[in-house]
């Protein structure tokens, strides 16, 4: 018993760090249908520039976390001016290829940067166990990570239901050529979604990191970003808070079905792909997916 | 073509003024040079066949395709201007088939088409079409999509509104309304405009009624005015009554 | 067609055979050239840096165009991109690796069971993925992509596949004694001038192997061109690419898009397949590295260079991903740039900027660009049953590909 309480509560904290990832792909996915492959790199870059700030400038972490996050809106913003906006948001072929160039362009220039050697990421939540149950803990760390990824999934839909640019940007999502008729400026406004997922995404990568089991490496979220995508296709790819919820399940899936299962440890990341391919046979709009999925 | 220029004032005193209009998708050019105007309170109205290009032309006049030509609102050029920055000078336009925000709530919505304003009237503005309509007022909270398609073509018309435009552009309100809510927007049409002074420019198959409330028409035919002239005028003429009123 | 090419040539005369069997000649004869020039793995030095082209790495370059070249079956028949290739790619090389190394199969023998298994294992992805419009086929394989290495390690399977350290497998493809191997050697060696550039004397015979292996990869890459080129123009694949924009009318026509496509995908993961044979048979191991999501990327990357959806561009798209992350790393000094930046991973650096630049300034791809500059050269024109000179249109003849071969590039 005790050890399935350590179980869920280590599916809780995974679960907790997909679902940001989700949420940063689900906010470019609502705005135009498109993955962007490259929105791990984006949040790996996002947890070395906290690593960069807290550990060589001495910023305290979550300042350190926030200016990041900061940054990385700004550069996802550059990059949707510059290499995404020129092209057709409905032909999604050419934009596809481009984020998977800058999959591969960022993680490079991250292996330059700061080469490969896995390194020690500063504290984000205090150390030490919360609640202890038996012989089962529930560790600061994983209180930290799902209030985290709580907080920031209410702080957007805050965003999006009560602001004007949140209203725009759902505009958008639902009606390119009726937001452009009311004069919302479309190509801001998905820039807009765009340095917000970088930054959401750049938060859920440095609260994963943050784990004390984990170091940071420039191929630290290739993994996770499967995950994510997974949970973002099981909660829907177009609702909030349905990345949540998938993110959650995909954590736990990983965390207690693969250990009473015969499925080998090494395999977490093939349960991944499996939910994703039941998702698409059996509920292909996800758990609170309201986009038509349209069967050819 | 002929232009009436003695009983109508200037171009130049016209909310809306369109001379050699061109403009198409891609390499298809659709419209062959138009020459319109709208003055100042006016209802008017454009008749066509299926195809003829009645869409094209309102979508020329909000900038969502690529023109030349002349376009001006108010003596001022928004010829090449992006639909963003027209609908700030005062156009709005409800396209053929509503354009519902189906994710949105009726409210949103609402809230979605005051985006340009800046006051802090857009609640009572709301609450105004809410009275109108009260079919909104109801499902303020339900989602667009859901909406029958009169409630959303009344939700597009108050949606439209909600920026207090200057010109109103209308694309066939009508179309897959039943004859008698067909008969009450337009009524509501002739009431907007008589209180508020507010100038229209609507497209429409069901040129009867539309005729019915408008000043003046155009009949477009492959691209080109091929007929204009008042409402009344129109109305009477045998040919047109047999094309487009079939009667 | 603006401009009037230089030559005109209409179909079927005697000039148009001419020009086509001058330039398979032609083809076969630079191979042939290739082949022995870099046998001896010539390579050549620039600012201070070598840089190596040779027999193996070209027939690594095979593996890679047969894999591109299902790439381009996917892309042009479903619209969609597979980001999984390197999945069946590396099923393809380990299923072999395993039948000959532990079974005794002959290489050759091993093709009758990869092609069948990649083919139904695509199947089986690309059902559910293929079935619904979007970026659904690109999520899954891109899952599938990043747990082969896992999967390969996995403790169950060790016994087989022989975990991290990969399975090592001894080429039972030998140069046969008849070849004339060191004859055609000692006649390039004679040329003059360039006779150097041929080594020095017969060739050893591993290094008649490598050749051998060379020309038998290039006969497999051929035939699985001329079949997929045949496929392309076949009735269903006509209809399947003018259907492909425009789904409704798919049901208008009463076909099963969604069995064609799928089947596409199968055939295209047996492509996959059918590279990692050809992959170890060079290469003599199959480990996990090789195989994980960068090399289904790298695919992309191939997919792009030579054009999306253009038969023929998957040759350049092999020759770019095989030599240009190779030349990247064997780059060890340049004016300007600093050395820490060499040492780290300029190769995938390079291949994400050239998918970037490519996208934005040559979209069709390489042989695009080519074909544009060939039309003003040489053009072949059908001849229509009265002898008049009908449409003009522009043949890639060195492939057997025309133009209206082409899976004309997609949108998802
Ligand atoms: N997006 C488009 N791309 C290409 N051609 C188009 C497009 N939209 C309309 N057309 C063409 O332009 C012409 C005029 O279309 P338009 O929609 O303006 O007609 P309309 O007068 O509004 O007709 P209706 O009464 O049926 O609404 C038609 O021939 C149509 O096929
Ligand atoms: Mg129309």
């Amino acid at each position: 018993m005790d050890l399935f309480l350590n179980r869920v509560f280590d599916g809780l904290s995974n679960g907790a760090t997909y679902a940001l990832i989700a949420l940063a792909l689900v906010m470019i996915f609502k705005a135009t249908t498109l993955i962007n492959f490259a929105q791990g790199e984006f949040a790996m870059i996002g947890a070395f520039i906290v690593l960069v700030l807290a550990t060589e400038r001495g910023v305290p972490m979550w300042i350190a976390v926030i200016l990041a996050m900061i940054i990385a809106g700004l550069g996802a913003a550059g990059i949707e001016r510059t290499l995404i906006r020129p092209f057709d948001p409905a032909d999604h072929l050419p934009l596809v290829i481009i984020t998977l160039g800058l999959f591969l362009a960022i993680n490079a220039i991250a292996g330059i940067v700061w080469r490969f050697d896995p390194r020690r990421f500063p504290e984000l939540f205090p150390s030490g166990n919360a609640l202890t149950i038996g012989s089962a803990t529930l560790t600061w760390y994983t209180v930290g990570v799902v209030c985290t990824t709580l907080i920031t999934a209410s702080l957007l839909t805050l965003l999006l239901n009560k602001t004007k640019i949140g209203l725009a940007f759902r505009a958008v999502s639902s009606n390119l050529e009726s937001s452009e008729l009311v004069g919302v400026r479309v190509g801001p406004t998905l820039q807009f979604g765009w340095a917000i997922a970088a930054a959401v995404g750049a938060l859920g990568a440095a609260v994963f990191v943050a784990n004390p089991v984990l170091q940071l490496e420039p191929t630290i979220m290739i993994r996770v970003l499967i995950f994510a995508v997974s949970a973002a296709a099981l909660g829907g790819l177009d609702s909030l808070w349905g990345a949540i919820i998938g993110g959650v399940a995909i954590g736990m899936v990983q965390s207690i079905v693969v250990p009473y299962t015969p499925i080998p440890n090494e395999l977490a990341l093939a349960t991944a792909v499996i939910v994703l391919l039941l998702v698409l046979i059996f509920k292909p709009a996800g758990l609170l997916g309201t986009a038509a999925v349209e069967r050819v | 073509m002929s232009e009436d220029t003695t009983q109508n004032p200037t171009p130049a005193q016209a909310v809306l003024h369109v001379a050699d209009l061109k403009g198409g998708y891609g390499q298809i050019q659709v419209l062959h040079g138009l020459d319109f105007y709208v003055n100042d309170g006016e209802i008017v109205v454009i008749l066509g066949a299926n195809g003829a290009g009645k869409t094209t032309t309102l979508r020329a006049i909000s900038g969502m395709i690529a023109t030349s030509g002349t376009v001006d609102l108010r003596g001022e050029s928004i010829q090449g201007s992006k639909a963003p920055d027209i609908v700030r000078k005062g156009v709005a336009h409800v396209p053929q088939g509503r354009g519902t925000l189906n994710e949105l709530s009726v409210e949103d919505n609402l809230r979605v088409g005051a985006f340009i304003r800046k006051d802090n009237e857009v609640d009572a503005d709301m609450e105004r079409w809410f009275d109108v309509y009260p079919v909104l007022r109801e499902r303020r909270n339900q989602r667009a999509g859901s909406l029958s398609g009169g409630e959303q073509q009344m939700l597009a018309v108050s949606r439209a509104l909600m920026s207090r435009p200057d010109l109103l552009l209308l694309d066939e309100p009508s179309l897959g309304l039943a004859p008698l809510i067909v008969k009450d927007l337009f009524d509501r049409f002739a009431e907007i405009n008589k209180e508020t002074g507010m100038t229209m420019l609507v497209v429409e198959q069901n040129a009867q009624l539309a005729l019915a409330i408008a000043d003046r028409g155009y009949v477009i035919e492959s691209g080109e005015i091929a007929f204009d002239g008042p409402a009344a005028e129109l109305l009477s003429d045998d040919k047109i009554r047999k094309s487009y009123l079939g009667v | 067609m603006a401009n009037t090419p230089r030559f005109t040539i209409v179909e079927g005369s005697p000039q148009q055979l001419a020009y086509k069997w001058v330039g398979i000649a032609l083809f076969s004869l630079f191979l042939l050239l290739i082949a022995f020039a870099y046998n001896d793995t010539g390579s050549l030095t620039l600012l201070g840096n070598d840089y190596t082209i040779s027999t193996p790495r070209l027939t690594k370059a095979i593996a890679f165009i047969i894999c591109i070249l299902g790439l381009q079956v996917v892309a042009g028949f479903t619209g969609q991109l597979s980001l999984g290739q390197g999945f069946f790619f590396g099923t393809g090389a380990y299923l072999s690796a395993w039948l000959v190394a532990d079974h005794n199969w002959s290489w050759f023998a091993t093709l009758l069971v990869v092609v069948p298994a990649c083919f139904v294992l695509g199947m089986i992805v690309g059902i559910p993925a293929l079935r619904i419009k979007g970026l659904y086929l690109a999520l899954v394989t891109l899952g599938l992509a990043a747990i082969f290495p896992s999967l390969v390690q996995l403790e169950g399977l060790k016994p087989y596949t022989n975990g991290a350290g990969g399975k090592q497998v001894s080429s039972d493809l030998k140069a046969p004694d008849w070849l004339p191997l060191d004859g055609i050697a000692a006649i390039f060696q004679k040329i003059p001038l360039l006779g150097q550039y041929f080594g020095d004397g017969d060739l050893s015979s591993k290094e008649s192997d490598r050749v051998w292996i060379f020309f038998l990869m290039v006969v497999l890459a051929v035939i699985c061109f001329k079949l997929v080129s045949n496929l392309v123009n076949s009735r269903p694949g006509r209809a399947l690419r003018a259907i492909r924009d425009n789904e409704t009318s798919a049901a208008v026509t009463g076909m099963n898009l969604s069995l064609y496509k799928t089947l596409s995908f199968g055939l295209a993961s047996a492509l996959g397949g059918v590279g990692g044979i050809v992959y170890v048979a060079e290469l003599g191991i199959a480990s996990p590295g090789d195989f994980t999501q960068l090399i289904s990327i790298y695919f992309i990357v191939g997919l792009v260079v030579g054009g999306v959806g253009t038969l023929s561009g998957a040759v350049i798209g092999g020759l770019v991903i095989t030599f240009v992350p190779d030349w990247a790393s064997s780059t060890q000094e340049l004016p300007v740039v600093p050395e820490r930046w060499l040492s780290g991973p300029t190769g995938p650096l390079i291949m994400g900027v050239l998918l970037i630049v490519l996208t934005f300034v040559l979209p069709g791809g390489v042989v695009a660009g080519t074909r544009k500059l060939k039309a003003k050269i040489v053009r072949i024109v059908p001849r229509t049953p009265d002898g008049d000179i009908a449409e003009i249109v522009d043949v890639d003849e060195l492939l057997g590909d025309d133009a209206e071969n082409e899976l004309a590039a997609p949108s998802v």
